[in-house]
């Protein structure tokens, strides 16, 4: 009986490696698009109109690459997921890009405002 | 015949047709339009090496592109290169960001370096303001202390005055009351009459002097003292004394004689105290009688003496003396 049992179970355990084995999608390496999806969510690029665009394009390029990686079609995946990362990438950049210039804008108002509080003439201001 | 016509028509055709360049992929025509537009902005100025990127993967994309036009591999490529190209512009956005942040900053603090020395000048003028008005203050005060003293002296000045013209005031009253009892006095010793010249005080000559003589008679002293002592009382007054004669002999010796009699008359009453600058000694002679010369009576009054005491009197030469 107790050898029965182990001949099941090594069996069970041959079948399910062999289920495995054959059900399994080809290994594609999705780290870098998801991290630039990622990082762009943090940038907040869903709030900057401009990024959020490419940061959609990115997610749904993702999906692409999962749905080709479930066809087994690895190399259309890896390229769809170089897609995903280059929007991800873009959609980064471009929030950065968004949060960089509002700060200027507010530097530039910050000294207008400072200059015109003590009376002082503006920059290129015509006298 | 005609099959073999039609089959040289589409051999050329498929001839042409493979020969024939293929057509870029949307996303390789969007690449190339991504790369031009960067490279004509601000990018290459600020971020080229992330232009130089963009270039690169519009390189390799073109390059699949000449090797397999139509394949997946080059869209994807050519979709990077895209990518990249508009990340080199949102880079160059980003740079151009922060330089404008760093220049407003820097900006910033030059603002605040020229309100801290525009605050130093206006309270260095301030402090040049407080320092003159308390300059002025300072003047003020001593005006006023200046005007108060002025003031005072002033006032201390008028109440002088008062009193010099309450002085002045009462010497008048005591002189003209010392000039009324004098005249009253006069009347008594000899003949007084208020004429438009003065008062006329007339004294005998048959009192006074001997015949043709110009000496005092002993008994004429008394009279004169007597008339001398009452003038005292209007010493401030200018005083005339004339002398008369009557029309006997020479109008010369007349004359001579009546100036002898009036210097003598003059001297005596200096000689009791009378100021010498206030009498004058005039000889008339016989020209202005008061009588007729042709009786003994007239010719009597004629010989006379006048003393004319003047009407204005001299009260501040009075007061001096």
């Amino acid at each position: 009986m107790k050898h029965l049992n182990m001949v099941m179970l090594a069996g069970s355990v041959l079948f399910a490696a062999a289920i495995a084995g054959c059900g399994s999608s080809p290994v594609v390496n999705k780290e870098a698009s998801t991290s630039a999806i990622r990082a762009a969510e943090e940038s907040g690029a869903s709030n900057v109109p401009s990024a959020s665009l490419y940061l959609q394009l990115a997610k749904e390029e993702l999906e692409n690459a999962k749905v080709l990686v479930a066809k087994d079609e690895k190399e259309q995946a890896e390229s769809m997921l170089s897609r995903a990362q280059a929007d991800g990438e873009l959609a980064v950049a471009l929030s950065h890009g968004d949060a960089d210039k509002k700060e200027a804008i507010q530097a530039i108002e910050r000294v207008r405002q400072l200059r015109e509080d003590n009376k002082l003439p503006q920059k290129g201001s015509i006298q | 015949m005609k099959p073999f016509i039609y089959l040289i028509i589409i051999v050329c055709i498929g001839v042409l047709v493979g020969c024939a360049p293929s057509i870029p992929p949307t996303e390789l025509i969007n690449a190339r339009q991504a790369y031009q537009h960067a490279s004509a902005g601000q990018a290459a100025q600020l971020v080229p090496a992330e232009l130089h990127k963009a270039q690169e993967a519009l390189a390799i994309a073109e390059k699949s592109f000449q090797d397999d036009p139509k394949s997946f591999r080059t869209r994807d490529l050519a979709y990077i290169a895209d990518r990249k190209a508009k990340m080199a512009e949102a880079f160059a956005t980003t740079a151009a960001g922060n330089a404008a942040t760093a220049r407003a900053n820097k900006d910033y603090q030059t603002t605040q370096t020229e309100i801290m020395k525009n605050t130093k000048q206006d309270l260095a003028t301030q402090t040049e303001i407080v320092k003159n008005t308390k300059q002025d203050l300072a003047m003020q005060t001593e005006i006023s202390k200046n005007t108060k003293e002025d003031l005072a002296t002033s006032e201390r000045s008028s109440a002088v005055k008062t009193e010099q013209l309450a002085l002045e005031q009462r010497a008048r009253l005591d002189a003209e009351n010392r000039a009324a009892v004098a005249q009253a006095d006069l009347a008594k010793l000899a003949a007084v009459k208020e004429e438009a010249r003065g008062l006329v005080i007339t004294l005998s000559g048959s009192v006074l002097f001997a015949s043709n003589k110009s000496e005092l008679l002993p008994s004429a002293q008394d009279r004169l003292n007597q008339v001398a002592d009452a003038l005292m009382a209007t010493k401030e007054r200018k005083l005339t004394v004339e002398g008369h004669t009557d029309s006997q002999g020479s109008s010369n010796y007349n004359l001579e004689l009546s100036q002898r009699r009036a210097d003598v008359v003059r001297s005596y009453i200096i000689a009791r105290g009378y100021p010498s600058d206030l009498i004058e000694a005039h000889g008339i002679g016989k020209d202005r009688p008061v009588a007729d010369n042709a009786s003994a009576e007239g010719r009597a009054n004629n010989r006379r003496v006048e003393i004319i005491v003047d009407h204005a009197a001299n009260y501040h030469q009075s007061m001096d003396k």
